[in-house]
């Protein structure tokens, strides 16, 4: 099933969508000064637009798509998911801050903020999704925050290679995985912690970065300050904030957080059948996806040549086309991609549509990637609202020219 | 001159059948109108419970975006009860027959919750009375705390997600704390359809012995 088949969900993310960009749907019309606000380096940000709430406690926000001409998503503007809330600022203090590292190590080692400056510094552009985003789009619905599209960011991570930390303290032969917690604590100590681990090659993996800084800034406390890791590539269930405690074991981390949640069928499911927990991995990878950010769903346009434009990212290959219809479906056509094309970031395309005769039209964009992934009309449905990455598709009215 | 008006006159029978159809009527309303009443109760206590048990950990608009089938709400209230959440058996089927009323797959993208208002009126109607502040117990506000504000204040009133209450100055005004409490502040939610007065004067009266 797909989204915008839907009409409730259509009306309610135009509604959210209403609420969360009104001051940009007053520039919406004209396509072309979106454009130049863009590429001057102006963005949304500047029009304080509030993000798309779903949750105001711990607080849960998404980006609205529109805001993705931008390559980069600035911080104030990227999507903001928590589990607990920010730590209090005693616990983050990069005075008293410590970052530890034990368990199957030859050495057990406690870093300062300043002890990590030490280390080779590295600059990643990469995608950072949550695992959820797009969960509002699964047919039945599942629990969770009902994330619509714009959970989802492409920003520049500045920080040192986790490898180069684990081979300071040097890893004993059963290391497998690597345990991860940072400073974040529930209300109640009787709702477990998010602790989440990563196999052992993911964590030596030379891309994978206990970052710092965040486009250039420091990291700010709504995204993990002082530190967290990225895992290009992957989910960002993997991306710990506020991290505090690396601990190197054979297994897989316990807890709900990695032994329940996260978890996605190896094989397909149909709603209600019970799952035995072996056939459930944890989410890592990215799939293909594309998202269309103009023109904005609901907009009104009159006609002629019409840019589409959006981006497109996937796991760990990379974009090999994006395409588009504008006949549901039936036929596609290329996209040009543009801009920069760099591993773990997004893609910026491009779509001239000239457009015939009037009404109501459907956008729809889908990407492939180097390494054969398309994306589906509509992802399979798991218990977990994980992976959507079903067609994009906007809305739009054209009236006589 | 007098004018013969013809009224028609009732039969014995009518009058009877006409009665005992008015009766049934009353009965069948009345009826009604008290499941209608009992099921309004319910609303408004689950209403109370989300805001008193869910909110404290998260607010009430993660639930409210939920569309759900009665056996998924099942399983859910039971990790939050498993996680902590301050629910009995009897409040969390209560809880648990309200989110699946209102929050179901067909619900549409809006729910009406009915019942919002009258908890709302129900706060008011607590306040609004000319009724002299009451004299907190200490034994009982502890125990009030540990049930509702421990959660986010901490152990002895040392702070947590929310700010430290012990030697906090609103202590000093009765009046500043329960309106405060009631009320809500900021990311806490409003207790006044929770707690009784009395009560927010048993906890504010053990929250001023704490050293």
């Amino acid at each position: 099933m797909n989204q915008d088949n839907d009409p409730a969900l259509s009306r309610r993310r135009f509604l959210a969508r209403a609420a969360g960009g009104a001051a940009l749907a007053l520039t919406a019309g004209p396509i072309g000064l979106l454009m130049d606000r863009a590429e001057a380096g102006e963005t949304a940000a500047q029009t304080q637009d509030p993000l798309i709430v779903h949750v105001t406690r711990p607080y849960d926000a998404e980006t609205p798509v529109q805001e993705f001409l931008s390559w980069v998503t600035p911080n104030d503007r990227f999507f903001v998911r928590s589990h607990f809330g920010p730590p209090p600022p005693e616990r983050i203090d990069k005075a008293t801050w410590r970052l530890t590292l034990s368990g199957l190590v030859e050495h057990t080692l406690t870093l300062t903020f300043d002890d990590l400056l030490k280390f080779e510094e590295i600059t990643v552009t990469a995608v950072v999704q949550c695992s959820g985003n797009g969960r509002a789009f699964h047919r039945p619905k599942v629990p969770g925050v009902q994330w619509e599209r714009g959970a989802v960011g492409n920003a520049r991570w500045t920080g040192i290679r986790l490898r180069d930390v684990l081979r300071r303290a040097g890893l004993k032969t059963q290391a497998r995985h690597l345990q991860l917690l940072g400073a974040d604590r529930p209300v109640a100590e009787t709702v477990p912690l998010f602790v989440r681990s990563i196999p052992i090659e993911k964590a030596l993996h030379p891309d994978t970065i206990l970052a710092y800084r965040m486009n250039g800034e420091p990291l700010p406390l709504l995204h993990g300050a002082p530190l967290r890791l990225i895992t290009p590539g992957w989910m960002a269930d993997s991306c710990v904030k506020w991290l505090m405690d690396l601990t190197v074991q054979e297994e897989e981390a316990k807890g709900y957080y990695m032994q329940t949640a996260y978890r996605y069928p190896l094989h397909p499911v149909q709603p209600g059948e019970v799952i035995d927990p072996h056939d459930l991995k944890p989410v890592e990878a990215m799939v293909v996806k594309s998202l269309i950010a103009a023109p904005q769903q609901g907009a009104t346009l009159s006609g002629g040549t019409v840019m589409v434009q959006g981006v497109a990212w996937t796991g760990e290959g990379r974009i090999a086309r994006v395409e588009v219809s504008t006949d549901e479906g039936q036929t596609w056509e290329p996209a040009r991609l543009v801009g920069d094309d760099v591993p773990y970031a997004w893609r910026r395309w491009q779509f001239l549509w000239q457009v015939r005769g009037s009404g109501l039209r459907t956008i729809l964009c889908r990407a492939t990637d180097d390494r054969g992934q398309v994306q589906p009309m509509a992802s399979p449905w798991n218990p977990g609202g994980f992976l959507w990455n079903g067609v994009d598709r906007v809305q739009v009215q054209v009236t006589e020219a | 001159m007098s004018v013969n008006v013809r009224r028609p006159v009732p039969s014995l029978r009518g009058l009877m059948a006409l009665a005992a159809a008015m009766l049934s009527l009353t009965c069948l309303t009345m009826g009604l109108a008290q499941e209608q009443t009992t099921a309004q109760t319910a609303d408004q206590q689950a209403q109370r419970l989300l805001a008193a048990r869910c909110a404290v950990c998260h607010s009430t608009d993660l639930i409210q975006q939920q569309r759900l089938p009665r056996d998924r709400w099942e399983a859910t209230v039971k990790k939050m009860v498993h996680w902590g959440a301050q629910l009995d058996k009897g409040e969390a089927a209560m809880l648990t027959a309200y989110l699946a009323k209102y929050f179901h797959p067909e619900a549409g993208p809006v729910v009406a919750l009915p019942a919002a208002s009258s908890v709302q009126a129900d706060q008011a109607g607590r306040e609004s009375g000319a009724a002299p502040t009451p004299v907190g117990v200490e034994a009982r506000g502890a125990t009030l705390y540990k049930q509702n504000c421990l959660p986010c204040h901490g152990e002895a009133g040392s702070g947590g997600v929310g700010p430290k209450l012990a030697h906090n100055p609103i202590l000093t005004q009765a009046d500043r704390f329960r309106t405060t409490v009631s009320q809500g502040r900021g990311a806490m939610p409003p207790w006044g359809a929770v707690l009784r007065p009395q009560e927010i004067a048993d906890i504010h009266s053990w929250l001023q012995t704490l050293k």
